[in-house]
């Protein structure tokens, strides 16, 4: 199930919440884990099986590793969690990507499985391995509980899309938690808010994205490439932030504080910026459990770049199992041990204004490489912005540019800590007339924007069958 | 106290607007048919438990619970009213122009130059061997370009009606765009729908008839409104809340007395269908929408024939062609699934007859085909 969707709004969404809210405190956890499993299962019906294989196998692991505490086994239970989840990881996720490269590169004729890929297992996998090896380290305390611990894999709000919780950031919130009406609102809020970032503009922007991506390349102009370069950046930006504000916004109103995902990437003034504003909770996960743990920074220069590429290529990969993605962590990978070796003193003598041109540009070439998936494609899309197609600015680009333009100014402020600020200022104005607008905006903001994605939702299926048209 | 008053507030306003919908969708009835959709809406679907394995149950219940949803053509309007608030101008695939006119969009790269080779390879078949002239009416977005949103993509129809001119020759072809262009600034399209209307084909009808000797003595002054309720197809694209327009014909290609037959059974004496003007689909009051096979008698008595290749835009202009015709027959070629040549040689009087092809330029490249 989605959370853009009619299903999730109209019918999960209120008839969920009725029954936890007047849920008795013990009977929670039991609800919110069937509520979950029913929400994975309404698109997984057969994958829920694997998330709950999943659950029991960390779940046994954790005690294992409670008992052996200290001993040299407990290590090997560790590397059996890890192995584990990175099978199923690797197995769904990744065996057709290999098999099609083995025979790519050994001329073999290898038959592709075609398993479709099981929604959120790149999150709930990464989810589980934070429990293992954070109980391992002692970080963690064992959860004895298989109901709790269940909860926390398949706790809908963040299933799908994450942000990626770790372990020991929720284990206090899923044995108590409460609620109070001030969370509700601000956990409802926040929902409408991400709702409406999804709907309204992500998925506009993403319409004209396909729209540019989808024309001949070889005549698009200049101008055109840009724009359809920077639709795909805002679309992916609000999709994604969108949805992690929804799972945050939904974790508020059951009590939980989830870490922050985003937090306006593109006013960076650098690509390392960039990484601590984009989807932190993966940036994160890697540097605690991949970049510190191979040596970080601690053990000389090369081997500092070296952890930097492994780390870049593995977040790449993590996106999608396809050579484009692998070529856009090493991309980023470039830029962050350029800006190690020099380029980040430089910036920092700059004005900030250059940092952010400057990361902009990296970024857009990035989703080039991500949004494309051939080779054709991603070089097709490159001379077109370098303006080896020869045309500059042609009809197509002034007439898109103005159809949109509202939509990216739009996109742009929100992108941006404009509307934040807005905000705050009205709350601390002090007159009277200000607090009254911010009284009143914060409601009517929200419900605003659930009601126009609502319209936006029932509009996507919208496609009259004209076959009176002959 | 002040933040938890606030808080209720809030809650009561986002809680109401997810519960109302809710209990309003629960309560409500399915819909089978949306007329505005002209589509049969997505029923219940039941439940199996392959469908459910596959997950086919679930994707076929949202789609339903979708399309059935409650207030679903306002929500589409809200829609469609935030989209035009935010400056955009194309809805849906139809531009919204100037004046009022919905114009249907075809973008540049709709149609490769193998698709138009392969269809005015096909035509010129079809013009060689029957001597058949060729009416091919751009559509809206061609004509009335001036009215378009400005640099908004555009199918070049007038370059491709120049290769057909080139490959069949100027003696079959008949120039519907240079006359249509001449009166731009009448009404000879509709405002909410694809078709052009009545006064459109009058001006097709004189340019015809000027290469072909017509007869009929038509004064744009003489068309009558048949109805005045007419919202057409791009009016359902986008869903707005727009006005209606009228349909008009010319009375006297009512006073003849006729023979229709369509397709080789429903016999009645007139090319019009008023039962159309009470449902959505008004334009199908010009020969009773459409039909595989029309055969019209009319009360002209010079012995000519002709047999009309169309698509629907032909079906106000062919009533004009009565006082020049005894017999016509007008095939829809994609209701008919048989040897064109064949089937057209049966209906082939001694004395020869003529072939007239008229599609407008979109249908023409989407749904000209037949087999010899």
């Amino acid at each position: 199930m989605v959370f853009s969707s009619v299903v999730f709004l109209f019918r999960f969404l209120p008839l969920f919440f009725i029954l936890y809210y007047l849920a008795p405190k013990r009977m929670k956890n039991f609800i919110l884990f069937l509520g979950s499993l029913f929400f994975y299962a309404w698109g997984e019906p057969v994958y829920v099986l694997l998330m709950l294989f999943s659950t029991i196998v960390d779940y046994t692991h954790g005690r294992m590793l409670e008992r052996l505490s200290g001993k040299r086994a407990a290590k090997c239970v560790l590397l059996s969690s890890v192995l584990i989840n990175l099978l199923v990881l690797c197995f769904f996720k990744y065996a057709d990507f290999l098999i099609q490269t083995v025979n790519l590169f050994f001329d073999t004729k290898l038959p592709l499985l075609n398993l479709p890929l099981p929604i959120g297992i790149s999150f709930y996998t990464f989810q589980t391995m934070s429990y293992t090896i954070d109980v391992y380290r002692g970080e963690a305390q064992v959860q004895k509980n298989l109901l709790d611990f269940g909860v926390y894999v398949t706790m809908f709000p963040q299933l799908i899309a994450g942000p990626i919780v770790k372990y020991r950031e929720v284990q206090k919130q899923l044995h108590s938690r409460g609620v109070n009406l001030c969370e509700i609102s601000e956990g409802m809020k926040r929902f409408c808010i991400g709702l409406g970032k999804k709907v309204l503009l992500a998925n506009s922007l993403g319409e004209l994205w396909t729209l540019i991506s989808e024309s001949n390349l070889r005549q698009i102009s200049v101008l055109t490439a840009w724009i359809g370069i920077l639709a795909f950046a805002f679309q992916i930006y609000f999709d994604f932030s969108g949805y992690s504000d929804m799972a945050i916004g939904l974790g508020r109103m059951l009590g939980f504080i989830f870490p922050e995902n985003f937090k306006y990437p593109y006013i960076s003034g650098s690509v390392t910026e960039f990484w601590r504003r984009w989807h932190i909770s993966l940036g994160s996960w890697f540097r605690e459990y991949v970049y510190i743990p191979l040596g970080g920074n601690r053990k000389g220069l090369a081997r500092q770049l070296l952890n930097i590429l492994v780390v870049w290529l593995l977040t790449g990969i993590w996106h999608g199992a396809g050579w484009n993605f692998l070529l856009w962590g090493l991309w980023f990978a470039v830029a962050l041990v350029l800006e190690k070796a020099f380029l980040g003193k430089l910036l920092s003598w700059l004005p900030k204004g250059v940092g952010i041109l400057y990361t902009l540009f990296v970024v857009l070439g990035g989703w080039v490489l991500f949004a494309l998936d051939t080779p054709a494609g991603i070089l097709g899309y490159f001379r077109a912005m370098f303006g080896m197609t020869g045309v500059l600015i042609d009809g197509q680009a002034l007439y898109l540019g103005r159809e949109y333009l509202l939509l990216f100014l739009i996109a742009a402020a929100a992108s941006m800590p404009f509307f934040g600020k807005v905000v705050e200022k009205l709350k601390k104005s002090g007159s009277g007339f200000g607090i009254a607008v911010y009284g009143l905006g914060e409601k009517v903001i929200p419900t605003v924007l659930l009601l126009l994605s609502i319209a936006g939702i029932v509009d996507a299926t919208y496609n009259p069958f004209l076959y009176f048209r002959f | 106290m002040r933040e938890k008053k606030s808080a209720i507030i809030s809650i009561c306003f986002i809680s109401f607007v997810i519960l109302v919908f809710t209990l309003a969708d629960l309560i409500r009835q399915d819909r089978v048919f949306s007329e505005t959709e002209n589509k049969v809406l997505a029923s219940r679907p039941e439940f199996a438990w392959d469908a459910l394995f596959f997950g086919d149950y679930t994707a076929d219940m949202e789609n339903y619970l979708t399309e059935q949803f409650v207030g679903r053509e306002k929500w589409i309007t809200m829609k469609t009213s935030v989209d035009i608030a935010l400056g955009r101008r194309e809805i849906n695939g139809v531009y919204l122009g100037t004046d009022g006119y919905l114009m249907e969009q075809h973008l540049p790269e709709q149609f490769t130059p193998i698709q138009e080779m392969k269809k005015i390879a096909l035509l010129e078949k079809l013009v060689q061997e029957w001597n058949a002239s060729v009416m091919l009416v751009p559509t809206a977005d061609t004509v009335l370009w001036d009215r378009l949103p400005a640099n908004a993509p555009c199918y070049d129809q007038v370059h491709f009606l120049e290769q057909v001119v080139q490959r069949i020759g100027e003696e079959h072809y008949i120039d519907v765009y240079t006359v249509l262009r001449e009166h731009a600034k009448e009404e000879i399209y509709y405002r909410t729908d694809h078709h052009w209307t009545s006064l459109g084909a009058f001006y097709g009808y004189q340019a015809w008839a000027e290469a072909m000797g017509g007869k009929g003595d038509y004064d744009p002054a003489d068309l009558e409104a048949v109805t005045e309720d007419f919202l057409g197809t791009l009016h359902s694209k986008v869903n707005l809340n727009l006005k209606a327009e009228a349909i008009r014909y010319f009375p006297e290609t009512a006073a003849h007395p006729l023979k229709v037959t369509y397709d080789l059974k429903t016999v009645t004496d007139t090319c019009y269908a008023e039962s159309y003007l009470d449902t959505k689909n008004k334009y199908g009051f010009f020969l009773d929408d459409n039909h595989g096979f029309i055969e019209i008698d009319t009360d002209t008595q010079n012995g000519k024939v002709l047999f009309v290749i169309k698509d629907s835009y032909a079906n106000c202009f062919i009533p004009l062609l009565i006082p020049d015709y005894e017999k016509i027959y007008v095939m829809d070629l994609r209701y008919f699934n048989g040897r064109l040549f064949g089937f057209m040689k049966n209906y082939e009087p001694d004395e020869g007859m003529d072939v007239l092809v008229l599609y407008n330029c979109i249908h023409f490249l989407e749904d000209f085909a037949y087999l010899e």
